[in-house]
């Protein structure tokens, strides 16, 4: 496909992803969607009865009281999906029993099972299930669980495909889950529809290393995709284009290259997430996705950096700029998934000289933006007034609203 | 290397169509008037920009037929090289006098002005704040330049004076761009507050009024005369191709912005001027908003009857306050449902679907026309408040 950039030299129609027009129908996109679906069945199971999740503890849920509801969840999501989705084009794939079968059953769809489950269904379930699914080349995965489920599904598919996780778990920190089961099959027909495209989200949990310390800490795990509605720019009359995410990046990737060939002398530091991961790659770099890298004057200068060697890097230059993502929905600029990015770091850092950059669909999604660097001072001062400027697009960019 | 240098040409078309998303514009057989014939049927047409129906003008159209007899066909080059004609001179002193502004320039179309004109009043170093909705043409010339760009919420002046106290201190020009009526919705920008604001930051100020020309206004001069403020709007844009009825792009303010712009906007220079029967329709279309008040009266008697009718039958129609009027729909296919049904019946109206708006915000795009009578309203009304009861809208 034409880079925007091109197109926007010839002066015509620069966001050439999707041109859709007013008086045609759309959306019907032909043939079957093929969706996968996990349901982890003891998923949520801890929440009620006071533990930080089921993972690995389940019998302790059990003996304390706790009662399933994953599968309540996910019968309570096809009902309003029969109710508000009324074509037949979805193939479902599943695991057998209650892990899918036997909730599609009883919701009345038809359904190919791609994985039997053992006796006493367990975490190796799930992840076989998400390679057969991944194998099966469905379109998305709608899983039942929480966190700990979207972890392992997602360390499975990645970004290859979506997933969209009906919300049961005890946490639920990952962008992937619906509001309520019952908004998430609104989510699903969306996707069917055509209507909402696969964007980039976190997958977060508890730092479980920390939880054993005693230590409440959520961290950045990976990055997956799910259902969103798209950024919309209008480029000619009644007619908008939708620009994906990874065409919006991309612009924001060229924005930040000018930079660092204006600025030869100056050290860029990119902290973790998938869209700084795009950037890193459109600069030529080697990037890991939950790694600090920098790099200067045309070339990468350091590769998953911790504090350590992040200030020893910054000792050699006058300027430093930061490019870091926040995360989807909870807005953490820093303090979460970036501790390298020390208050000792932060503070060499001009404010002006934080790039924060972000699509402006998950702009959108993302009220408040907050800065959590453990220096209760330091947050302050970034805060600032209480507003910052995010880069939303080559040289664009948006107001964002800052906790202070 | 062997390739195939044509091929993309019809894969790419036929990826669109695969999806529906080719342009498929209906035929007009005939003027555009308030009641014409598209594709074999008459229709009550509510889609088209000619609000004052002065397209269809006796006088417009006379002088159009003189300018042919008395200058010919077309203008011969370019207006920086030999296509500066008498006409077009008296077009612009015309736009000036109307608009109450000290001068101003006539581009080929409201597209040639904002692409050619945008990016050569901000360059590196400059930021251009516009307005969330802005229509296309404006986003384009914005795009076309090197400035950074900040954008505000629609129509939020909070947020406008936030985004405009952070700019103060990073850039050396400030350029704030908005819509004067915007189209989809037909909410007009508070200018006044604008303005206002943009002074207290020293920020230079540009209005694409396409859609509130010859509409908003006494006697339909525009935005600026709308809210009092003529003149000190620093770039007032409009476009001859809507209530005037003909076609060509304007921008009226100061002597020095005539200077500038027609010195450094690629578009204008590199064209070729109107012809004759252009410019001097142009000028005849201002001669009528001057002296005969009562298009642009009816065009609001029109508007305001049937924002009354539309709205007692229980349609929600918006924060609309112009003549284009949007009835909500709710989902894409409602929109699509009650525009066929319409069609059947013979009024013409557009559905304005996702992703153009919200997934829950689609609707019907009505814009009045003074040429309408109270029949043909009350004809369209009646095929609105059945369609409406049939798709389950009202």
């Amino acid at each position: 496909m034409l880079k925007f950039r091109q197109g926007m030299l010839l002066g015509v129609c620069f966001f050439l992803t999707l041109c859709i027009i007013y008086f045609n129908d759309s959306g019907d996109w032909g043939g079957m969607m093929k969706v996968g679906f996990i349901v982890n069945p003891i998923a949520g199971m801890g929440g009620r009865v006071g533990l930080k999740g089921t993972d690995g503890v389940i019998e302790d849920a059990r003996e304390l009281g706790a009662v399933p509801i994953a599968g309540e969840h996910a019968a309570a999501m096809l009902a309003e999906l029969r109710r508000i989705y009324r074509n037949s084009d979805i193939q479902w794939f599943t695991c057998s029993g209650e892990m899918g079968a036997s909730i599609l059953e009883e919701a009345g769809y038809e359904h190919s099972i791609i994985h039997e489950t053992s006796a006493d269904t367990n975490r190796e379930d799930t992840l076989a299930a998400a390679r057969k699914l991944l194998e099966s080349r469905v379109d998305i995965i709608l899983f039942c669980g929480g966190d700990g489920t979207a972890r392992d599904i997602c360390s499975v598919i990645g970004r290859k495909i979506p997933m969209l996780g009906i919300p049961s778990g005890v946490k639920m920190h990952s962008g992937v889950f619906g509001i309520t089961p019952a908004k998430t099959a609104d989510v699903l027909a969306g996707f069917i529809a055509g209507e909402l495209k696969p964007a980039e989200v976190e997958i977060m949990d508890l730092d479980e290393g920390k939880y054993r310390q005693g230590e409440w800490v959520v961290r950045l795990y990976d990055s997956a995709l799910t259902p969103f509605e798209s950024t919309l720019v209008q480029s000619s009359k009644l007619m908008v284009t939708e620009a994906s995410d990874a065409d919006i990046i991309n612009e924001i990737a060229e924005y930040i290259e000018e930079l660092t060939k204006e600025e030869p002398e100056t050290l860029f530091i990119l902290g973790p997430g998938g869209t700084t991961e795009a950037i890193a790659k459109y600069l030529g770099m080697d990037k890991t996705i939950l790694g600090i890298d920098a790099f200067a004057a045309g070339s990468q200068v350091g590769k998953d950096l911790n504090e350590a060697a992040i200030l020893k890097l910054t000792n050699k230059y006058n300027k430093i700029k930061l490019i870091l993502s926040p995360i989807g929905s909870q807005g953490f600029v820093l303090g979460r998934g970036n501790l390298q990015l020390s208050p000792e770091v932060v503070r060499k850092v001009h404010r002006n000289d934080i790039l924060v950059v972000s699509t402006p669909a998950k702009l959108e999604r993302t009220p408040v933006l907050r800065f959590d660097t453990g220096d209760a001072e330091l947050d302050r001062s970034l805060a600032g007034s209480g507003w910052l400027s995010v880069v939303v697009s080559y040289r664009m960019f948006r107001l964002a609203k800052v906790q202070v | 290397m062997n390739r195939n240098p044509n091929g993309f040409l019809r894969e790419e078309y036929n990826a669109l169509v695969e999806k529906n998303f080719n342009w498929q514009p209906k035929t007009l057989e005939g003027p555009s008037a308030p009641v014409c014939k598209v594709e074999g049927k008459e229709v009550i047409m509510l889609c088209s920009n000619n609000y004052l129906n002065l397209s269809n003008h006796p006088k417009i159209k006379k002088a159009s037929i003189q300018a042919v007899k008395s200058h010919g066909a077309g203008s011969g080059s370019v207006r920086g090289i030999a296509g500066t004609m008498d006409l077009h001179l008296i077009a612009e002193e015309r736009v000036a006098k109307f608009k109450h502004t000290e001068a101003a320039l006539i581009y080929q179309t409201g597209f040639a002005a904002n692409a050619g004109l945008i990016p050569q009043l901000v360059d590196k170093g400059d930021i251009i704040i516009s307005d969330e909705l802005n229509h296309g043409s404006i986003i384009d010339g914005v795009r076309l330049s090197k400035a950074d760009k900040g954008v505000y919420k629609h129509c939020d002046m909070g947020e406008l004076e936030r985004v405009l106290k952070d700019a103060d201190s990073k850039y050396r020009r400030i350029l704030v761009i908005t819509d004067g009526v915007f189209s989809m919705d037909g909410d007009i920008a508070p200018a006044d507050e604008i303005v206002k604001l943009a002074q207290k930051y020293g920020a230079m100020t540009y209005v694409d009024d396409a859609h509130g020309e010859g509409v908003i206004g006494p006697d339909g001069r525009g935005v600026g005369a709308h809210f009092g403020i003529e003149g000190k709007i620093d770039v007032e844009m409009g476009t001859f191709s809507k209530a005037y009825g003909v076609v060509g792009g304007l921008i009226a303010g100061s002597h020095d912005l005539r200077n500038f712009a027609l010195n450094k906007s690629r578009t204008w220079l590199l064209s070729g001027s109107h012809p004759p029967a252009v410019a001097a329709a142009q000028i005849a279309a201002i001669d009528v908003l001057e002296k005969e008040p009562r298009h642009v009266k009816k065009l609001w008697t029109n508007t305001k009857y049937f924002k009354k009718q539309i709205k007692k039958m229980g349609f929600d129609t918006g924060n609309s306050t112009t003549p284009i009027t949007p009835i909500m729909c709710g989902e894409s296919a409602k929109a699509k449902e009650l525009s066929a049904f319409l069609f059947k019946e013979g009024v013409y109206a557009l559905p304005i679907v996702f992703p153009m708006v919200a997934r829950d915000k689609a609707r019907i795009r009505t814009m009045m026309n003074a040429g309408l009578k109270r029949e043909h309203l009350d004809k369209a009304l009646d095929a609105f408040e059945r369609g409406g009861k049939k798709c389950g809208i009202i």
